[in-house]
């Protein structure tokens, strides 16, 4: 009994308790503590102990604490201002410009040359679908946790869409991925309704593709203020729409604020 | 994944500052406020801790690239909490490298449990109140302190914690076993 007591033992005791332990060490450590009433004794001592420091009740922010930074930063902002008034204008004229895409694409203004190049957005967006499924797995961050995904995407890209998790409709949140449309990278967002993939590739506003069937994948596009928005999924095109619908609902309130 | 996370990406490079901030900074400001709680042992001097550490973080919003603000954040507040106790209370801190390789050693390692080895007779589940542990929490040496907080009241995992304060895991894990030992020993005395 006393041979087992190595410098180690303590280290993976912890380790073990925390769950950090890979997934074989847990099962030789399981038989040791199975077999060995001293380790078996240290390790029901700390947990134990955890649970009393876990007893421990957590102090609350000061109420006022939170305003009294926010008035602080603003008196910060002046230095500021120059930077943020060009950067709210230019934020206008991109709503402006997704208010007036519509108008704007039936003119003459839309030449065929553009309209191809969108088409060919579209079949871009679903070649990264398709790649996506051909991968181990359709996304390169796993996560059902809007706060885990949208963090992940505003670390890669200088834009990144709300990632709202829409179970409740129907829609769960798979993970996201970057795909490249152009030279573009841009953000993609992986949900998944019964046994149906959905991507929805997020774009520069004014993008817009036609609702179509590529390559046997159902495309839906639509947009707002900040986002052109291109649905891929081998749903029927109806699903797609409901999809549209719920997504646009979204959350209610911006994530934060 | 933890490579990726050390690498700097402008990434707030087209959002306004207050607007990166809300996104980033804000929604961890309770644990915020209690992380400093806990280093400080103090609530007046935790509420200047967690005010200059969300102005050390509205500044430096643009230098935020890792993918994880949570760790982000922490990782100001703690350094904040420690260069405040090291100009307002320097003998509370006694940083690891100014000791000598043996009394780290001997800090980290060593003690009541280490040199002694327990029959299971002599091993007895703590039984402590809430107060007595926050007692024995306010003596742990600074180092240990933070992560046992962490850990148990911030609930973060080890990569993260040696991501906030700093050091490779392996030092996080020798401290957080010492530190129990250490918090151990103090809570089974009592009897």
């Amino acid at each position: 009994m006393i041979a087992s007591l190595r410098d180690n033992d303590e280290l993976q005791l912890n380790a073990y308790c925390d769950g950090e332990l890979d997934p074989v060490s847990v099962g030789e450590f399981e038989r040791r503590l199975a077999s060995d009433g001293s380790l078996k004794a240290r390790y029901d001592r700390l947990v134990s102990l955890r649970q009393a420091v876990r007893s421990v009740p957590q102090v609350e922010m000061p109420p006022g604490l939170q305003a009294r930074i926010l008035s602080r930063l603003d008196a910060e902002r002046p230095s500021n201002v120059t930077v943020l008034r060009r950067r709210s204008w230019s934020s206008q004229a991109l709503a402006a410009a997704a208010v007036f895409g519509a108008v704007i694409s039936s003119s003459v203004m839309v030449t065929l040359d553009q309209y191809a190049q969108r088409e060919n957005v579209a079949s871009q967006v679903v070649a990264g679908h398709i790649r996506s499924l051909l991968a181990p797995q359709p996304f390169d961050i796993a996560s059902s946790d809007r706060h885990t995904v949208k963090p992940w995407f505003t670390a890669r890209l200088p834009e990144s869409p709300q990632v709202p998790d829409l179970a409740a409709q129907g829609f769960t949140l798979l993970g996201g991925r970057v795909d490249v449309i152009g030279h573009d990278p841009v953000a993609t967002i992986v949900y998944k309704h019964a046994a149906h993939t959905v991507s929805l590739t997020t774009l520069r506003p004014g993008q817009a593709v036609s609702e179509q069937t590529v390559a046997g994948y159902n495309v839906r596009s639509w947009s707002d203020a900040n986002f052109t928005y291109v649905a891929v999924s081998d749903l029927p095109s109806a699903d797609l729409a409901t999809f549209e619908r719920v997504f646009s609902a979204g959350p209610p309130a911006p994530e934060v604020k | 994944m933890s490579g990726q996370q050390r690498v700097s990406v402008p990434i707030v490079q087209n959002k306004d500052e207050r607007t990166a901030f809300d996104e980033v900074f804000l929604p961890h400001l309770p644990e915020a406020y209690r992380l400093a709680q806990w280093l400080t042992g103090n609530s007046s001097d935790a509420e200047d801790i967690v005010q200059e550490a969300a102005l050390r973080a509205f500044r430096g919003i643009k230098s935020f690239g890792a993918v994880n603000a949570r760790a982000w954040s922490l990782t100001i507040v703690r350094n904040t909490a420690f260069s405040w106790l090291a100009k307002n209370k320097p003998k509370k801190v006694v940083y690891m490298n100014d000791l000598s390789a043996a009394e780290q050693q001997e800090l980290e390692y060593e003690g009541a449990h280490g040199t002694r080895i327990e029959t299971p007779e002599e091993i007895a589940l703590i039984k402590a109140d809430a107060d007595e542990v926050q007692q024995a929490l306010a003596k742990l040496p600074v180092q240990f302190r933070e992560v046992i907080v962490l850990r148990e009241l911030n609930q973060m995992n080890y990569r993260d914690i040696a991501e906030i304060i700093n050091v490779p895991i392996g030092t996080v894990m020798s401290r957080l076993s010492r530190g129990r030992q250490l918090l151990t020993a103090l809570l089974g005395d009592r009897k």
